[in-house]
């Protein structure tokens, strides 16, 4: 059930970000659409990775492989988001950086100002 | 029972974080509490690797990267 609501979630929050990126006039709250539309993904991605009555996906000491190989949530998505949070920050750093170009070169971060 | 009561707030904090005229308050509601709110689902949803870098990266990084545009460009939208 977690999981169905999760991914209702996500695509809220993607629904949101596009909106904010496609009618919001102002750079910032544009990138702010940008970072919702990847929580969005890494939501679903690890809501893919749940597995109900499950356990975290590390195998401690005295358990068996049989009985953590039938109880773990799916540990590739975990993988893949961890990798995605990283990046994303990284461009969106970038992003940010950009933004203060333009503010630097125009004075303003309206976009209907820039594009005068 | 918590965790639905967040996965509703958590696009509730988002479109709410689009309307303030003062970005500093918009990004930290946008970036800051939902993503730790995220983490917080992250980690229900068994990923607890994913839920500590979210946790650090929504609760410092991102809202000081943002924090530091608002500084150096405008804090109030025109």
């Amino acid at each position: 059930m977690i999981q169905e609501a999760s991914f209702v979630t996500a695509a809220a929050l993607f629904l949101i970000g596009l909106w904010a990126v496609l009618e919001k006039d102002n750079l910032l709250k544009k990138v702010m659409g940008a970072t919702f539309i990847g929580d969005a993904v890494n939501l679903t991605l690890v809501g893919l990775g749940y597995r109900l009555d499950g356990i975290v996906p590390i195998l401690s000491e005295g358990m068996m492989v049989t009985e953590y190989a039938a109880k773990a949530g799916y540990p590739l998505p975990m993988a893949l988001v961890l990798t995605n949070i990283v990046i994303g920050v990284a461009t969106t750093a970038l992003i940010l950086a950009l933004c203060v170009k333009i503010y630097e070169k125009t004075g303003s971060l309206s976009v209907g100002e820039i594009w005068k | 029972m918590i965790e639905y009561i967040l996965l509703a707030t958590i696009p509730l904090i988002a479109a709410a974080s689009l309307y303030p005229k003062d970005l500093l308050k918009a990004v930290i509601i946008g970036t800051g509490i939902e993503g730790v709110a995220l983490a917080v689902i992250y980690q229900m949803l068994l990923a607890s690797d994913v839920a500590l870098t979210q946790a650090v990266i929504a609760s410092t990084i991102l809202p000081g990267l943002f924090a530091i545009v608002v500084y150096k460009c405008l804090r109030w939208e025109r």
